[in-house]
């Protein structure tokens, strides 16, 4: 899935490892959902959203419509 | 921003504990060795030596704990590795059973520890090259 996490946390001046540090997540783990190799769990994905004072949709992007 | 990252916090506690058990192991070993064998056949000898199992069984908990305290995509990681390992391992120890029936030389059950570590840390580096 993709989404504008890089875009995000670059507005903010923010590096992996700060974005990492407030999400209390591992730097891995922001690398693998920001180069789309990994899809965060929807409690970590909302608090994502909370993050950047943003709803999921507006920062995530599924790869295709479903029903 | 505080340098003590979720990788850092983690891997500390995992270290401290699992370093305690495998101390305990230890300590278990040797003294199960040095007691536990001149015992004569029985109850009491099995039980000192199986003992060292105590801090195995520690160690297993120490893991346990350590999956917990990861976040979710280090977890899954983690798992997946476990998984591929443990399957490597079974193809391994299932094919040499058919070897020993074809006259290759009997290996204690303890080898069989030692294929999962060996397959355990050749899955983690390979997973962790393809994934640069």
């Amino acid at each position: 899935m993709k989404n504008h996490i890089r875009a995000l946390r670059a507005e903010r001046g923010w590096s992996q490892a700060d974005l990492a540090e407030r999400l209390e997540v591992s730097r891995q783990s922001i690398n693998a959902i920001e180069t789309g190799r990994y899809d965060p769990s929807l409690p970590l994905a909302f608090a994502i959203s909370r993050l950047f004072g943003l709803p999921v949709e507006a920062i995530f992007l599924p790869d295709q419509e479903t029903a | 921003m505080k340098s003590d990252t979720h990788e850092k916090r983690t891997g500390r506690a995992y270290l401290r504990e699992l370093g305690v058990a495998f101390a305990i192991y230890a300590i278990l070993l040797v003294a199960s060795i040095r007691f536990g064998r001149p015992l004569e056949e029985g109850v009491l000898r099995t039980v000192v030596l199986l003992s060292p199992m105590i801090g195995f069984c520690l160690m297993l908990w120490a893991i346990a704990r350590h999956l917990d305290r990861l976040d979710e995509y280090l977890r899954r990681n983690l798992l997946e590795s476990f998984a591929l390992a443990a399957a490597l391992t079974a193809g391994l120890t299932f094919s040499y059973g058919f070897l020993e029936t074809a006259g290759y030389p009997r290996l204690s059950m303890f080898a069989v520890w030692i294929v999962l570590a060996a397959s355990t840390g050749l899955v983690t580096v390979v997973r962790a090259l393809r994934q640069r």
